[in-house]
């Protein structure tokens, strides 16, 4: 069998190492745009601040892949699919697959500004070249502008406010963070930061345009006529799934790539999709979107390397979860939490600098908001995906969730592994 | 492979498990200096629940299939294949915390990297197990099939 992945993120090496996993003589190749080994995404903030060298953001070592027989094509771009030949052309190469997965992540989402295309100083933040660039780039002299306050936004801040002069950042939505949090929890966490990181915030704003010497931005101008002086221009307003390759294939897309939800199989037999590129079903309240989160890439990777080599893993539930955070603020969130609908009820608890929040459907809980206090959250999470019914436990929610929420019987198996001792 | 097992009904609620674990895990191995004056305080990985009618110590179950290894966004989250030890790669962990928020057993703790039990990966037997007064703990590997 020769198996072809494209993309060599969270999804990707996942779906590899599934296949190898469950047929050990299958030639797998993934095929990644990128000139690194698979790495750490979502480290690159961190590799930004220095608190992350470039050796330790790899996910495996570098020997790992030939001792597991994994052939990663780095710094090759895919340019088409051929369907009915099973191939994929990428550079001047064509390669044949029996099983193809599609792990082509996001691509940014830039909105029109009048002079910022083609600026050198104006990048996006979403890979380990763009924050090298950065990095080598931005100084103590430097004032950067962010564009957007969601988690890609927020964390390239976090990690411009240890380098350089100022940060301002620049969000569409009147609170930081909107996917992740809700308004009053918002408050608190921007405070919080503005403090300890001397970020400036322009809430309900957009950035119009910007002003230039040359092909850099020198400044830029907010919606409301303000003008932001700006050497270095980040651009993070947002994602869009990456579906141009499947496009172009005639797979079906709706926003993202179309699957079955539990095998990930694409409209066409021998190709699947897994990751930020492809669409789930949340399994709280059956929407179909987006999940662009790593532990679900990861999830969706390994059912569609298991399908594709013949095993019988399936995507049993998707569900958002996420942990961040901010100068040393932790936030744990999980599940449903900017819902509006009546039949959601929720709890809120405060004491000192941490904020608890847990929604309800009925006696189910089905998200959480936790700053400050993610002890054991993975007790919630549990909860949540096991959709258990919170009259059959014996113990409180609102403490830090511990085993003897649990009745006898459940707290025997997660100590004893329901063996007979 | 061996795991730690909790017996509720035989645990006194004293918490020697969670000092000798501290002591385990800490730079002196000296069970005051550890337990008293080490800066940063070493931290348990074993945690006592319960109150002095009904109580055990919770530890890592070291799962067949953990969900903190398939969550971990830097690779720092591993299980050992040989000995099946769950383990945090401590040069590679941002303590994002990530694994805290999928683990279902409340295994993992806090600290600037991720904090857990590795079964005292150096010791023929876990400095929690070693040192309970009244067998509450056990580490075994049971015959058959586990559930």
């Amino acid at each position: 069998m020769k198996y072809i992945i494209i993309g060599a993120s969270a999804a990707g090496l996942a779906c590899a190492e599934q296949i190898r996993k469950e047929d050990k003589n299958g030639e797998i190749t993934v095929i990644t745009k990128e000139k690194y080994l698979p790495y750490s995404r979502p480290s690159i903030s961190y590799f930004l601040k220095g608190a992350v060298k470039e050796s330790g953001i790899y996910l495996r070592k570098s020997s790992y892949y030939e001792a597991s027989g994994i052939d990663i094509v780095t710094g090759t771009q895919v340019r088409s699919i051929d369907r009915k030949a099973k191939t994929v052309k990428a550079g001047r190469k064509t390669y044949s697959y029996d099983k193809l997965c599609l792990c082509t992540g996001s691509k940014p989402f830039i909105p029109p500004m009048e002079n910022v295309s083609g600026k050198i100083n104006a990048l996006t933040f979403l890979d380990l070249e763009s924050a090298g660039i950065i990095k080598k780039t931005a100084d103590k002299k430097t004032r950067a502008v962010v564009i957007g306050g969601g988690l890609i936004g927020m964390k390239a801040a976090e990690g411009l406010s240890k380098i350089c002069r100022s940060v301002d950042v620049v969000e569409l939505s009147p609170r930081i963070l909107p996917s992740i949090l809700d308004e009053k929890s918002a408050k608190s966490v921007k405070k919080y930061i503005e403090e300890k990181g001397h970020i400036k915030f322009h809430l309900g704003q957009t950035v119009t345009r910007a002003g230039s010497e040359g092909n850099r931005i020198t400044s830029v101008t907010l919606k409301d006529g303000k003008e932001l002086p700006c050497d270095l221009l980040i651009l993070a307003v947002g994602v869009r799934p990456e579906t141009e390759l499947a496009e172009k294939a005639g797979l079906e897309v709706n926003r993202g790539i179309v699957t079955d939800p539990g095998t990930m199989q694409t409209s066409d037999e021998n190709i699947y999709a897994a990751g930020d590129c492809a669409v789930s079903v949340d399994m709280l309240d059956g929407s179909r979107r987006v999940i662009a989160l790593w532990p679900n890439a990861v999830n969706q990777g390994i059912a569609a390397g298991s399908q594709m080599s013949g095993g019988d893993i399936r995507i049993t539930s998707s569900y958002p979860v996420n942990a961040i955070d901010f100068y040393g603020l932790r936030i744990c969130t999980c599940g449903l939490i900017n819902v509006q609908d009546k039949k959601y009820t929720d709890k809120i608890i405060r004491s000192g600098s941490s904020y608890k929040r847990l929604i309800f459907e009925g006696s189910r809980l089905v998200g959480y908001v936790l700053i400050n206090s993610s002890a054991n959250a993975g007790i919630y999470t549990s909860l949540i995906e096991t959709k258990t019914d919170l009259k059959t436990l014996e113990g409180d929610l609102s403490g830090t969730p511990d085993p003897f929420i649990f009745g006898k019987a459940e707290r025997n198996k997660r100590m004893k592994g329901a063996l007979d001792l | 492979m061996k795991r730690i097992y909790a017996i509720e009904e035989l645990c006194l609620n004293c918490r020697l498990c969670e000092v000798y674990c501290k002591s385990a895990h800490s730079q002196s191995k000296d069970i005051i200096k550890a337990n008293k004056y080490e800066e940063p305080a070493p931290v348990s990985r074993v945690t006592v629940y319960g109150d002095n009618f009904l109580s055990a110590a919770l530890n890592c179950r070291h799962c067949d299939d953990p969900k903190c290894v398939k969550a971990c966004i830097t690779g720092a989250m591993t299980k050992d294949k040989k000995t099946g030890i769950v383990y945090v790669n401590e040069d590679k962990c941002i303590g994002c915390m990530t694994c805290l928020a999928v683990c279902p057993y409340g295994c993992i703790k806090e600290g600037k990297k991720a904090v857990k039990c590795d079964l005292c990966r150096n010791d023929d037997e876990p400095a929690c197990v070693k040192n309970c007064p009244n067998h509450a703990l056990i580490y075994a590997e049971p015959g058959g099939e586990e559930k």
